[in-house]
This record gives structure tokens, C-alpha cells and sequence, in this order.
């Protein structure tokens, strides 16, 4: 009964990577940027602190390299900012770049 | 009976200075005391009254990714929401969601403890699930689950009926232990539980707590019991103790806030909470590290413990936690029996194929909180998502775990960390540089405290 239900499911997962081939794999940084939404909003485009999407991939990265660079003090971005290598920021900053900036998740 | 109140100020400094000196060190460990926590009641607590999600339910045009896949979700907190939220928003409209949750809304453990201080109604921090239901299509059933059936994949509900899934996400949060050889000595019947409350759920009990807080004289004594870590963060106990100092210096002078910490010294914000109990609050909180309760006779409402005995007007004792029952009974926890044992890659539990556990009840060195158990809901729905489509989950899983943490009723401060996958011991851990709290208390960081709440809570629930 599993066996049957496992090789179904598993053909079906095969079909659908056929089907959607272009999207069985998540864009690049999703997940990674997705560390943003809790203060920035869904894809980056608010309710909370800055909207941080649909700026340009160079700006936002500078931006997040400059945070991290400076001591914290008492700037929570500034500390949360070193948690990421430069590769990894820059994955995060081309997300969000592409992200519409309307705080309107309905697209 | 002679009132054996503690005095014990010069072990306090101790304590105190050594917890200070283990700041450094703290730095570099990747628990974070302040053992977070998202997720749902697991005490089957309902509320007449929740407020609708903070946003208008505009639908989102679901993604058409060929995927197909049904997935039931047990637990509607912080952890649980998100992942249900995700599935659809990244899955796409191939991917059924069916959230189980026996109460009809959530109630934040976040900000709860301002509650105890009259800064906010338990109603403000009531969410429902409207709007994953209208924006998203997530399916919503309030209700129970009381069996799982791993082989055949269908969990049955207290109601009689079954739900078939290819996917199975647990995120019931956390069950307090009350007992005997286990708990807290002498609170193991209701009624001892009804009189000494642990108000970790926010619900019916903060409202309770709150007006044993009012009722209490001048110059009265409250104390707070903490478990060994790792227990649910939020509400948070440094600063429970912190706000209920701050209220009772401004309304019932002459009190005292006594702090009996399992830990062996203040497990989050070691800066932030040292220099509240040896300064701010300076002549109210008592802080006792390394402290074993003996046992709370609430009939005399004294604590018998390794630092004496202490007869107090309140007492609000936090019990140890272990992972939510539906975990527990699932035989799916690590052989102490506490948390569930996952894949840290993609939460899937070690013990049951097609299982999934998430929040409060995962057993890794993140913090148990409602801010880090929505990224775990992310986390969870990325990998469920690839599998779908017959992908591996994401090798380099990043999270991170924020929050900020009232000192006084007008001031805060904060607490971060990022955590990325480690090949090496195949768990998450803490990045050390990112692992920092604020410099200072300010009314900046309390007004960017409800900022984060508001954002956080949008982002989970809408």
C-alpha cells in the first residue's frame, strides 16, 4: 500500500518536474532572502521597517556591506547584517531587487 | 511561621558577576537561552474574541508551478501559520493546505507580558486565520488531531474524520510538564495549578496573573521561577521580571521581585538583564542562579528552595517543557523524550518518513521563539516544495532569531543571531558575530519593539 502510494507520488513528481521544469527549482536567494520578511514584510515589500525591495541589486548590496561593517551599537540590522558572507548577500540583495516595491502582495 | 525572606544580596552580586564575566563566552554558544518559541496552545485554551488579521484579505494570484501535493499542517502559532502561508505562496495552487488548529485564533506569547503591566488587552494580540484562508486558499479546520497513521498517511481527528496527506507538518508548540518526579514539587494537582500559574500561554492565565499582580500590597513579594533551559522564550522571564519590578516600584512600593533561575546564570541578554537587576531595578528584583525548587506548598504560598524558603504574595512558577503532545504521542522525540529529533535541512523527522516538525517542538540549538519559528516554517515549506517537484532540500538553510525585550514599562532592548546549516555536525548553529545584543536600553528600541511585533505578526498571519 505504501509502496504503491510512494511510486504514484513519485511519478507524479517526475511528471510535474517534466511539466514545469522552469520552476520545479526555487529562484536563486528565495529562501535565503526570505530571513528579511519578519521585519520587512512579505518579499520584502512591507507592512514593518524599510521596504526593501525593487531597489537596485548594487544598492541594496552596498547598503547591507556598509551595516555590516559598522559597529552595532544599538542597530539591530547592524548585528544581523554579520551574520551573512559577501556570496550570500549578494544572493539576498538580487531577490529582493526583483521584487515589486508596492506593499501589495497581491501579484 | 516566620517569613524567611531572602536577603541574599551579596550572593546576588556574585551570581551576578559571574553571569557578566560568562558574557563572552555566551557569545560564542549557539543556544539561545531565551528559548523562543512560536506555535500554538497545546492546553486546548479558546477565546471568545480575536481580532481579524491586521491587513485586507486581497487574493493572491497563486503560482501555476505543475506542482502537485497535499499537505496537513497541526498548529496554528507562529511556526505553523507560516508554513501553511508558504506552501500555497510558494508551491503554488497544485499544493492543498489543510491547517488544524483546535482554537479559533492565536494568541501572541510576544508582548504578552504587557499585558501583566496594563500597556496592552490580550485582544491586541489575538490573530485569526482569515486571511490565509482568503488570500492563500490555506484550508482551515478547527479541530484536533488525535492519531497519526505514518504507513498509511491519514491523521484522525477528534471529530471521527481522517485527512489523507503526502506531507505531514506537527507544529503544536510546547506542553508544560506538572508531573510528579518531572515537575515543579507540589504543583501537581489543578488546584495547586489553578493558584500558583505559569501565564506562559498567553491566554485566560495572563489575564489571571495580571490581577494577582494588583491584588498584591505594598511592599509584597513576587517570585518567579525559571526552568532549565531549553524552554519557550516568549513571554520571556528577564523580562517579565524586569516589567512587573517596574510596576510594582510605580504602584506598590516597598515589593520585591524574586527570580529563582534552574540556569546557571541569565541565559539571553547577559548585559541587558545584569544591568537591570543590579541597577535599574535596584531594591526590587533579587536574581538566584543554579537554584532548585524543593518544593511550593500553595496553601502557605511558600517556596521551599536551595536558596531557602520564601513566603511570597505571588508566586508565578514557569514549569519545564517538552514537545507538544501530538509530538510526544507520535513516539517522534529524541530518546530523553523531550523534542523531536528532525533533519535540520528540511524539519523532517528522523523517526516517521513524510513527517515534518517544526517551532517549539524541534529539537536544535535555535531558540524557541515565535520570530525564528516562522523562518523554520519557511525552511520547512522550501524543502516540502522541492520534494514535490523531486528536489533535495536547500544544502545551506540560513535563519535567524530576533527580539526585542522590554527593561522597563518605557524602555527595551534587543537580542539577534543568524544560524546556518553545519555540514559538520549536520545542525544549525549560531554565526558568533551576528550573535549580539543591544549596547543600551532606550525608548527607541520599545518603540521599534511594536514595529517588529506589527511586522512580524503581518507577515505571519496575512
Amino acid at each position: 500500500m505504501r509502496l504503491l502510494s510512494t511510486a504514484a507520488w513519485l511519478g507524479m513528481s517526475l511528471l510535474a518536474t517534466a511539466a514545469g521544469a522552469q520552476t520545479a527549482a526555487p529562484p536563486a536567494g528565495r529562501l535565503l532572502a526570505s530571513n528579511c520578511f519578519q521585519c520587512h514584510g512579505t518579499n520584502g515589500a512591507g507592512p514593518g521597517f524599510d521596504s526593501i525591495a525593487g531597489k537596485s541589486v548594487d544598492e541594496i548590496y552596498k547598503e547591507l556591506r556598509e551595516m555590516r561593517s559598522e559597529n552595532p551599537g544599538n542597530d539591530i540590522m547592524k548585528a544581523h547584517a554579520r551574520g551573512y558572507t559577501d556570496e550570500q548577500l549578494r544572493q539576498i540583495s538580487t531577490y529582493l531587487s526583483q521584487q515589486r516595491s508596492s506593499s501589495s502582495s497581491s501579484d | 511561621m516566620k517569613d524567611d525572606n531572602l536577603d541574599n544580596a551579596q550572593l546576588i552580586r556574585r551570581r551576578l558577576l559571574q553571569a557578566a564575566g560568562l558574557g563572552s563566552l555566551a557569545a560564542m554558544l549557539p543556544v539561545l537561552g531565551c528559548g523562543g518559541g512560536s506555535t500554538a496552545d497545546d492546553g486546548g485554551v479558546s477565546f471568545a474574541q480575536g481580532r481579524s488579521s491586521p491587513t485586507t484579505s486581497t487574493t493572491t494570484t497563486l503560482l501555476q508551478t505543475g506542482l502537485s501535493g497535499r499537505v496537513v499542517v497541526v498548529g496554528g502559532g507562529m511556526a505553523g501559520a507560516a508554513v501553511a502561508k508558504y506552501l500555497r505562496l510558494w508551491g503554488g495552487s497544485g499544493v492543498s493546505v489543510t491547517l488544524v488548529e483546535r482554537s479559533p485564533s492565536y494568541t501572541s506569547n510576544i508582548m504578552s507580558n504587557l499585558v501583566l503591566t496594563g500597556q496592552r488587552t490580550l485582544g491586541s494580540l489575538q490573530y485569526k486565520y482569515d486571511t490565509l484562508a482568503s488570500r492563500y486558499g490555506v484550508k482551515r479546520l478547527q479541530g484536533e488531531v488525535v492519531a497519526i497513521d505514518p504507513v498509511g498517511r491519514k491523521v484522525t481527528l477528534a471529530s471521527g474524520g481522517t485527512l489523507a496527506y503526502d506531507r505531514l507538518v506537527l507544529a503544536p508548540g510546547v506542553e508544560f510538564i506538572y508531573e510528579q518526579g518531572v515537575g515543579i514539587p507540589g504543583l501537581e494537582s489543578a488546584a495547586a495549578q489553578a493558584r500558583v500559574l505559569h501565564a506562559w500561554q498567553a491566554g485566560p492565565q495572563t489575564t489571571a496573573l495580571r490581577n494577582q499582580i494588583t491584588a498584591m500590597p505594598s511592599g509584597g513579594v513576587f517570585v518567579l521561577t525559571i526552568p532549565a533551559k531549553p524552554y519557550r522564550c516568549p513571554p520571556g522571564p528577564y523580562e517579565r521580571a524586569c516589567l512587573v519590578a517596574d510596576w510594582l516600584k510605580k504602584n506598590r512600593p516597598g515589593s520585591k521581585v524574586i527570580i529563582l533561575d534552574a540556569n546557571p546564570g541569565i541565559t539571553a541578554e547577559v548585559h541587558s538583564f545584569t544591568d537591570a537587576f543590579m541597577n535599574v531595578h535596584a531594591g526590587v528584583t533579587e536574581y538566584h542562579a543554579k537554584v532548585t525548587i524543593n518544593g511550593i506548598d500553595t496553601s502557605t504560598m511558600t517556596v521551599d528552595s536551595s536558596v531557602g524558603r520564601i513566603k511570597a504574595n505571588v508566586i508565578n512558577a514557569i514549569p519545564p517543557h517538552r514537545a507538544g503532545r501530538v509530538v510526544t504521542a507520535a513516539g517522534l522525540t529524541d530518546p530523553a523524550g523531550r523534542w523531536a529529533s528532525v533533519n535540520q535541512l528540511s524539519y523532517e523527522s528522523k523517526v516517521a518518513a513524510g513527517i515534518h516538525v517544526i517551532g517549539d517542538s524541534a529539537g536544535t540549538a535555535q531558540p524557541k521563539a515565535g520570530h525564528i519559528g516562522n523562518q523554520l516554517g519557511k525552511v520547512c515549506a522550501d524543502a516540502i516544495v522541492r520534494a514535490f517537484g523531486g528536489l533535495p532540500p536547500d544544502a545551506a538553510p540560513v535563519t535567524n532569531s530576533a527580539c526585542y525585550s522590554p527593561i522597563t514599562m518605557e524602555t527595551a532592548s534587543w537580542l539577534t543571531a543568524v544560524f546556518a546549516y553545519d555540514p559538520g555536525t549536520q545542525a544549525m548553529v549560531a554565526v558568533a558575530d551576528s550573535f549580539r545584543e543591544a549596547a543600551a536600553r532606550d525608548g527607541g528600541n520599545f518603540s521599534n519593539m511594536s514595529k517588529w511585533f506589527n511586522a512580524l505578526m503581518s507577515e505571519t498571519f496575512s
